[in-house]
């Protein structure tokens, strides 16, 4: 059975972040980054839109650098778990895990069809 | 309340202390924020006759209400106070990720006193409000202060989510040239609030928050935002030549039409636009698109260059750097614009302000009026290295500095040929030769903050006939179209709208979003009416500070000599046939005062 699923490409993200603000306005019903479920960071010239994935109480133990080109990134940067190590996609007020729930089928969750640059898009496998 | 946070925080950088204060609504209801906000708090405290360097002086940063909602291109912070280098009130607006940033982080509005005994950085996060020591900054470039800061923070990821506003050498040693530059962006309009930073020993601050903004109609807003999304993907300069090229696309458009300046406007002719057109910009940089704060258009060109003698990473030039650093001083080499334009964001440095004094130097030297030996400089016409050492050593050297960084209009004066420079109220002109766009050359002699082309966007309709197509070589209509783009551009300004998504879209389109947004019923006339409110309380500090009818003028060179070639050939500007109607229309006298009638139908 066909699983749509959003494919992400960061030649395309323009570090704009209107995704996020469209997740926290679906989700959390006001503007605000840190409430979003999708977060975009951005390294050099490139930005990695990351969407929350599963919450995990205890950080890696293991280190792993990614090479792209000829940059190399931590590959924390571009990990989708909220971890001690990095702070993301929790609650600011109420310590709650955040994920995303791939909102809004159809037509599409909130941060595809919000994100203008084709760096969101949702295919089907 | 509503896409606000209706706080301000009031700093006073001479006693160290900060306070908190809330913003008064009715402030908020005839203001709105941003611009408008900013320049009625500033000339409420501030007495227009202050020396702009002196600590009494005041600098106002300030976020519009729709900044950070999600709003299309909210992302618009004015940086308000009065110029070091014309004396006018200024205001800058600043792109990126700042100004929304400001508002996550709880304020609408910073308003700056006083000043620091030795350098400092105002730092605001997480709620956190501190004035740091910041010796060890004191002489970087921008770029440098924005990383190092981020380095010293102990959070790595809290850093990743700072944003700073910084002054670069040019503001630190007071050059009246200097701009403020945030994100790695450089602030459009704001020459002479840099050297106001830099007086202030203020290095930069720093922002970063959890607050969240309210939307009164959050269903109704999404809804709107998405369809706003997808008419400015159907409209051809929004969708592709904007996201392309950013503004440097004009180049083709303005050389057909015999607009470009040249040599310091004295002529208008290329050989051929593909020097310096959108051809050679994909040709010399690899580009990259980025957006400002939830922006689908992503006008800004990011790109890195790696020559010998200069690397860094930076914005590639816009159309206006290319007019004022490059073919303004007959530099036609794109590399060279394009490092011009670094230099200016790293140093600090307004690149119309500072391109347009080194094509007064140069025309200054080509005429024989000055030399090598009394500027202490080679200003050649067409050498992009004369124009790199300029820009360098005015931010850097003291004497060149004081020389050179004084501005065109002084550095004419100097030589008793206040003729050759090329500017209103001692601000140099954006690059758009008045003969050959009428209404553009009426916007430029009476805009309130000196000739700059984005506080009223005629183009939109002069060149590029977007809503409707007027011939830019006639002043037909032309009052009525610049007194609408300037209330236009001051409404937008102060909800926090960039103005670019004009280019797709009607004034009247946007209107649904603020409403939803903002919880108020405002049809598009009433928001223009506030835009004026805010254009004449601009005025109002203007007249006040010393400006009056005899500054809405143009250089002569303008009114008087014809362009001597390309499409235009033969063109002035009519100037006198469009003044006094657009006066008429404003409801000012002829002496350019706004009557009493039409300041209390504004309710001023
Ligand atoms: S909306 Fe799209 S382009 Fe903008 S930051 Fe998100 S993923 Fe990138
Ligand atoms: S159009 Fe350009 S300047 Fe305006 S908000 Fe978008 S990216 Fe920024």
């Amino acid at each position: 059975m066909a699983m749509p699923r959003i494919k992400i490409d960061h030649n395309k993200c323009t570090g704009c972040r209107h995704c996020e603000l469209a997740c926290s306005l679906n989700h959390a019903a006001v503007a605000n980054p840190r409430r979003a479920r999708i977060r975009v960071f951005h390294e050099g010239n490139v930005f990695f839109p990351v969407i929350a994935g599963p919450f995990v109480d205890a950080a890696c133990t293991s280190k792993l650098d990614i090479k792209i080109g000829d940059q190399v990134y931590d590959m924390c940067l571009l990990c989708r778990a909220s971890c001690p190590q990095k702070p993301f996609f929790i609650e600011a007020e109420t310590g709650f895990p955040l994920k995303c729930d791939f909102c809004g089928i159809p037509p599409n969750p909130s941060c595809v069809r919000w994100c203008n640059s084709g760096a969101l898009e949702l295919i089907d496998d | 309340m509503y896409g606000r946070t209706g706080r301000c925080l009031r700093v006073n950088l001479t006693k160290g202390k900060h306070l908190v204060e809330e913003i008064a609504p009715e402030l908020l209801d005839k203001f709105i924020g941003g611009r408008g906000l900013g320049v009625k708090v500033y000339s409420d405290e501030v007495d227009p006759q202050t020396d702009p360097l002196g600590s009494e002086n005041k600098l106002i940063f300030v976020s519009g209400p729709l900044v950070g909602t999600g709003a299309i291109s909210g992302a618009s912070c004015n940086v308000v106070t009065k110029s070091a280098l014309s004396g006018t009130i200024a205001c800058a607006k600043m792109r990126g990720h700042f100004g929304a940033e400001l508002k996550f982080a709880g304020f609408d509005m910073i308003v700056v006193e006083g000043r620091a005994e030795s350098p400092v950085i105002l730092s605001i996060l997480d709620d956190k409000i501190n004035i740091r020591p910041a010796l060890e900054y004191w002489g970087r470039s921008t770029s440098e202060t924005e990383v190092m800061y981020k380095e010293n923070l102990d959070d790595k990821w809290a850093a990743r989510e700072t944003h700073l506003v910084s002054v670069g050498p040019a503001g630190e040693r007071l050059v009246p040239l200097a701009n403020v530059i945030n994100d790695g962006f450089l602030s459009v309009g704001g020459a002479g609030i840099g050297a106001v930073m830099g007086s202030k020993n203020l290095k930069a601050i720093a922002v970063k928050g959890n607050h969240s903004l309210l939307i009164a109609d959050g269903d109704r807003f999404v809804r709107v935002v998405t369809n706003l999304i997808n008419k400015l993907n159907s409209a051809p300069f929004t969708s592709h030549s904007m996201s392309a090229w950013g503004s440097a696309f004009f180049i083709d458009l303005c050389y057909q039409k015999g607009m470009l300046p040249q040599k310091n406007f004295q002529s208008a002719a290329f050989v051929d636009s593909k020097d310096i057109g959108t051809e050679a910009l994909s040709n010399t940089f690899a580009l990259r698109s980025s957006g400002c704060f939830a922006c689908p258009i992503a006008c800004i060109k990011k790109t890195a260059v790696n020559y010998p003698f200069f690397k860094g990473k930076g914005m590639a030039p816009t159309y206006w750097a290319i007019g004022a650093l490059g073919l303004n001083c007959a530099v036609r080499d794109m590399a060279t614009i394009g490092i011009a334009h670094m230099i200016c964001a790293e140093m600090g440095l307004d690149p119309i302000a500072a391109g347009g004094t080194v094509a007064t130097a140069m025309e200054l030297v080509e005429k024989g009026i000055a030399d090598r030996d009394s500027l202490k400089l080679e200003f050649r016409f067409g050498q992009g290295e004369d124009l790199l050492q300029a820009l360098t050593l005015m931010a850097t050297k003291k004497g060149h500095a004081k020389r050179i960084g004084k501005g065109g209009q002084a550095l004419a004066e100097e030589y008793g040929q206040s003729k050759r420079f090329m500017g209103v109220k001692g601000l140099s002109m954006a690059a758009f030769d008045p003969r050959a766009i009428q209404g553009m050359g009426l916007h430029f002699a009476t805009c309130n903050y000196g000739p700059h082309h984005l506080y009223a966007y005629t183009f939109i309709e002069e060149v590029l006939g977007v809503h409707e197509e007027l011939d830019p070589l006639t002043t037909e209509g032309k009052p009525e179209l610049v007194k609408r783009y300037q209330d236009m551009a001051a409404i937008m300004d102060s909800l926090g709208l960039c103005n670019w998504p004009l280019m797709g879209l009607k004034f009247n389109n946007l209107v649904p979003m603020i409403n939803s947004c903002l919880g108020t019923e405002y049809r598009a006339d009433d928001l223009l009416r506030i835009g004026e409110r805010i254009w004449n309380q601009e005025r109002l500090y203007n007249m006040k500070a010393g400006f009056d009818h005899t500054h809405d003028t143009l250089p002569e060179r303008f009114l008087k000599e014809p362009i001597k070639d390309g499409p235009a050939q033969g063109q002035i500007s009519k100037l006198d046939e469009m003044l006094p109607r657009y006066y008429e229309l404003r409801g000012w006298s002829e002496k350019g005062e706004p009557r009493a009638e039409t300041l209390e139908a504004l309710d001023l």
